[in-house]
C-alpha cells in the first residue's frame, strides 16, 4: 500500500484588522503550501506589513484565525515556528556576530536539525572571517540583514515571513539572498512581501495579491511573462479605482 | 516677492494647522470624536487656523516680553547701587549683540525652510529674503513694543527706546551679512544651533560684560549705545545689500538643511538621538567574553557590555553614601549635640528612605537600556518571545537588577544602623535589624517593581517611542507615593515591619503576574 506524505499547509481564514475606521485587512482567506515561495504583491499601504504583524502576533487581529494543517489535522502555530525578517534589520548590537549565532544555536539546539560549526554558517552567507568577532553594532546594513536572515533560516521555521528584505540590499547581496531562499524552501512556507514586481516574478513560485484588504492568487497558466505582468498590474490598478470611488 | 511671501506663509500655515488637528486627535476622548476626517473639516480647520494666528502673534511678543522682563528689567533691578536706567541699557546692549549670534533666523535650519526650499523647490533667494524680512519685521515690532514698555518704566528717554529695535535689527543683519560672506569665502554654511568655538567664547565675554561689569560700577554711558546703534544700522544697511545680492542661497541651504533629510519631526530626531546615545554605551572592550551557555551567556554579555550604565552609578551612589555615613559617624563621635539630634531623627526617619531609595534606584535606566540595546531587536525573533524564554530571561534580569540596586542598600542599611548605635542606640535591639531589612527590602522592591511593569506593560514601539499611558501613569504614581511617604511620621519599628511586609507581598504578586501574563504582554508595541 502506498503511503502518501501530505504536505503541510498554512491556512488563513477571514483575518481582519482595522485602524480607526480604515479596514486594512478586510477578509483575508488563503491556503499556502509547504515548499513554495509566495510573492505577496501589494501597493504601498495595502497592508502587507499589517498582515505579517498579525501573523507574527505582534498586533492582535480583530477577527479570523490562522493555523497549520498536517495530515489533515489543524493546529495552532507556536511562536518559534514563525520566522519574521524585517526590511530594517534588527540584531542585538551588543553581541558580536559569532556570539549572536552561538546564543541562537544554543537556545534552539533541540529544534535545529543537523547543527553545523558556526563558521560553516558564516561561510554560507559570505561573512568574512575578520568580521565574525566584531560587534553587530558595527556591521553594515547588508551584513545585519544577512545575519537576520541566517538565524531565521537555521531555525527552519514552518512559516517564514519576509517583509521586503531585499529592497535595500546591493545587487550582489540581494542575489546571494535569493539563492539562499531558493535552496532553503523545501520544508518551509515562505511568504515574501514586496512591491517590486520583477523581484517577485524572479524569485517566487506563486504570486498572491493583497488588494481591497483581501488576498487573491494570480494564475500564471497559459500566460507568458509579459501577459502575466499586465494582468498583475491591472489587478493592482483596480484597487486604485476602487479607492477613488 | 509678495507672491513668494504669500506661498511661503500659506505653506507654513497649512502644516501648522494640520499639526494642531493632529494634536487634537492625540487627546484621549476628543481624539475619538475628531477622527481621521478632521483634516477635511472646514470648521475645525478654521478653528485651528485661528489658533495658529494667535500663536504667530505670540511668537512676535511672548519671547521678547519674557526676555525683557527677566533678563534685562529684573536683572537691572538687582544692582541696587547703580542707576537702574543705565544698567538696563548696559545689559540690553550686550545681550542684543549676543542674541544676534544665537538667533540669526537666516541660519536656523528650520522645518519651514526645508519644506519650502528643498521639498517644494521654491526659489531659495526669494524665499530667504522674504522670510528674513518677515522675521526682521517681527523683531522691529516686538522690540519696539517691549523697548517702550520696559525702557520707559526703567527711566530711559523715549528716543533711546525707539532706537532699541533698530539696534537689534542692525546687529542681526551684521551677523547675517558676516555669515553670507563667510560662506562665499569658506563654502561652509553657518548653523546658529551649532556655534563655533569663538562664538561660545564671545558669548561668555558678552554675558560677563552684561552682568559682571555693573557689579564693579562699570556701566556703559548712553552715548555709547547711541553710537553703537548708529554703527549697527549703517553696517546693517551694507549687510542688507549683501543679502539681496547674494546668489548662493540654494547651495548654502542645501548644506544647512542636510540633516533634515533624515527626519523633520522632533520626535524622530529625539528617538534617533536616544538610540545613538544608547548605542554608544555598549563597551568595545574585546576582553569581555562569557563562558556560560544560552540565556546566561546572553545576559552576562549584556551586563558586562553595559557596565557603564548599569554598575557605574550604583558604585558611585554606594561610595557617596559610604562617605556620608563615615562623615556623620565622625560628627556623632566628636560632637555630642549632633549625636542626640541624629538619634531622635533616625528613630522616625525611615519613611524618608522610601523616597531616597526611589531616587537612587537604577530600575528605569536598566529597563531602558534593556529595551534600546536588546529587546527592541530581539522581540522581532519568535524564539525570544516564547513564554519560557521570557520567564527565563526575566529571572536572570531580576537577579541582575537586584544586585545593582542592593549595592547602595548594603551601604545605607547597615550605615543607618551604625549611626543609630553610635548616636546613643536604642533600647530595642530589633530596631537595628528592622532598619537594615527595610532598606534592603526597598532596594529589592524597586528592582521588582520596574522590571515587572516593563514586562507587563512593555511601553515602547520599534522606534523607541513610549506608547503606553498606563506605564507613564504608574511611573508618575510611584513618584507621588514615594513623595507622600516623606510626610509620614511613624516609629521606625512599625514602619519597617509594614514596609518589609508590603515589599515581600508585592514581589510575590508581581512575579506571579509576570509568570502568568508576560508571555502575552512582552511584545513590541505598534
Amino acid at each position: 500500500m502506498e503511503i502518501r506524505e501530505e504536505n503541510t499547509r498554512f491556512v488563513i481564514e477571514h483575518l481582519a484588522k482595522k485602524y480607526d475606521k480604515k479596514e486594512v485587512l478586510r477578509d483575508i482567506s488563503f491556503t499556502f503550501e509547504e515548499g513554495k515561495i509566495y510573492g505577496l504583491l501589494g501597493r504601498n499601504g495595502a497592508g502587507k506589513t499589517t498582515l505579517f504583524n498579525c501573523l507574527n502576533r505582534d498586533v492582535p487581529a480583530d477577527g479570523g484565525q490562522f493555523y497549520l494543517v498536517r495530515d489533515g489535522r489543524p493546529r495552532l502555530l507556536r511562536p518559534e515556528e514563525i520566522g519574521y525578517v524585517l526590511s530594517t534589520p534588527t540584531v542585538p548590537e551588543f553581541l558580536t556576530g559569532r556570539e549572536f549565532l552561538k546564543f541562537f544555536v544554543e537556545i534552539n539546539e533541540d529544534s535545529i536539525p543537523d547543527i553545523q560549526p558556526l563558521d560553516t554558517y558564516f561561510d554560507m552567507i559570505g561573512i568574512e572571517e575578520e568580521d565574525r568577532d566584531r560587534l553587530l553594532r558595527d556591521y553594515s546594513h547588508g551584513m545585519k540583514n544577512k545575519m537576520q536572515m541566517l538565524v531565521n533560516m537555521i531555525a527552519k521555521p514552518k512559516l517564514l515571513l519576509l517583509d521586503e528584505p531585499l529592497t535595500s540590499l546591493d545587487v550582489v547581496v540581494a542575489e546571494e539572498m535569493k539563492q539562499l531562499l531558493r535552496a532553503d524552501k523545501k520544508d518551509t512556507i515562505i511568504i515574501f512581501s514586496t512591491h517590486i514586481m520583477d523581484l517577485a516574478l524572479d524569485l517566487c513560485d506563486e504570486i498572491v495579491l493583497l488588494s481591497h484588504g483581501e488576498l487573491e492568487a494570480v494564475n500564471k497558466e497559459n500566460m507568458d511573462s509579459k501577459e502575466f505582468k499586465e494582468r498583475i498590474l491591472e489587478a493592482l490598478k483596480e484597487e486604485e479605482h476602487a479607492a477613488d470611488i | 516677492m509678495l507672491q513668494t511671501f504669500k506661498i511661503a506663509f500659506r505653506l507654513k500655515n497649512a502644516y501648522r494647522v494640520n499639526g494642531i488637528v493632529f494634536a487634537f486627535r492625540q487627546i484621549p476622548l476628543i481624539g475619538k470624536l475628531v477622527g481621521v476626517g478632521a483634516y477635511r473639516s472646514r470648521g475645525l480647520k478654521l478653528f485651528a487656523g485661528l489658533l495658529a494666528a494667535i500663536w504667530e502673534l505670540i511668537t512676535v511678543f511672548a519671547g521678547k516680553l519674557l526676555y525683557f522682563l527677566l533678563m534685562i528689567s529684573f536683572a537691572a533691578g538687582l544692582y541696587e547701587s547703580a542707576d537702574r536706567s543705565a544698567v538696563f541699557l548696559h545689559i540690553l546692549f550686550f545681550l542684543t549683540i549676543l542674541g544676534a549670534f544665537y538667533n540669526t533666523y537666516l541660519f536656523n535650519p528650520t522645518n519651514d525652510k526645508y519644506y519650502a526650499i528643498i521639498l517644494m523647490r521654491m526659489d531659495a533667494r526669494r524665499y530667504a529674503l522674504t522670510d528674513y524680512t518677515y522675521a526682521l519685521g517681527k523683531v522691529l515690532i516686538g522690540f519696539l513694543a517691549c523697548g517702550l514698555i520696559f525702557g520707559l518704566s526703567a527711566g530711559l528717554p523715549w528716543y533711546v527706546c525707539i532706537l532699541i529695535p533698530l539696534f537689534a535689527a542692525g546687529c542681526k543683519l551684521c551677523v547675517a551679512g558676516y555669515g553670507l560672506w563667510d560662506y562665499e569665502k569658506h563654502r561652509k554654511a553657518t548653523n546658529e544651533n551649532l556655534p563655533e568655538k569663538w562664538i561660545w567664547i564671545l558669548g561668555a565675554v558678552l554675558l560677563a560684560a552684561a552682568y559682571a561689569l555693573p557689579c564693579i560700577q562699570v556701566v556703559m554711558p548712553e552715548w555709547v549705545f547711541i553710537a553703537g546703534c548708529a554703527a549697527a544700522v549703517a553696517a546693517g544697511a551694507v549687510c542688507w545689500k549683501k543679502a539681496v545680492k547674494f546668489t548662493e542661497y540654494r547651495p548654502m541651504f542645501q548644506e544647512l538643511l542636510r540633516s533634515k533629510r533624515e527626519g523633520t519631526s522632533l520626535r524622530q530626531v529625539t528617538a534617533k538621538a536616544v538610540q545613538e546615545q544608547n548605542r554608544k554605551l555598549i563597551s568595545e572592550n574585546s576582553k569581555i567574553v562569557s563562558g556560560r551557555k544560552g540565556f546566561e551567556f546572553f545576559n552576562e554579555l549584556f551586563v558586562k557590555r553595559h557596565q557603564k550604565i548599569l554598575w557605574k552609578s550604583s558604585v558611585r551612589i554606594a561610595g557617596i553614601a559610604g562617605l556620608i555615613v563615615a562623615g556623620l559617624a565622625a560628627a556623632v563621635v566628636q560632637i555630642p549635640s549632633v549625636s542626640q539630634g541624629l538619634n531622635e531623627l533616625l528613630m522616625v526617619f525611615l519613611p524618608y528612605f522610601v523616597f531616597i531609595m526611589y531616587a537612587i534606584n537604577r530600575g528605569t535606566s536598566f529597563t531602558q537600556a534593556l529595551f534600546m540595546n536588546c529587546d527592541r531587536s530581539m522581540l522581532t525573533y519568535s524564539f525570544f518571545k516564547t513564554p519560557e524564554a521570557i520567564i527565563r530571561l526575566f529571572v536572570l534580569r531580576l537577579r541582575e537588577i537586584i544586585k545593582v540596586n542592593l549595592l547602595p542598600g548594603i551601604v545605607i542599611g547597615p550605615g543607618l544602623a551604625l549611626l543609630l548605635y553610635l548616636s546613643g542606640g536604642t533600647q530595642e535591639p530589633a530596631d537595628y535589624l528592622v532598619i537594615i531589612i527595610s532598606i534592603l527590602a526597598l532596594s529589592i522592591f524597586f528592582s521588582v517593581h520596574y522590571l515587572t511593569i516593563y514586562y507587563l506593560l512593555q511601553p515602547y514601539n520599534g522606534e523607541t517611542e513610549m506608547k503606553n499611558g498606563t506605564y507613564r501613569l504608574i511611573l508618575w504614581a510611584t513618584y507621588l507615593i514615594c513623595f507622600v511617604m516623606m510626610q509620614l511620621r511613624v516609629p521606625n519599628f512599625l514602619f519597617g515591619i509594614l514596609c518589609t511586609a508590603f515589599c515581600v507581598v508585592y514581589c510575590i504578586i508581581a512575579c506571579i503576574l509576570v509568570y502568568r501574563f508576560a508571555g502575552r504582554t512582552f511584545r513590541l508595541r505598534s
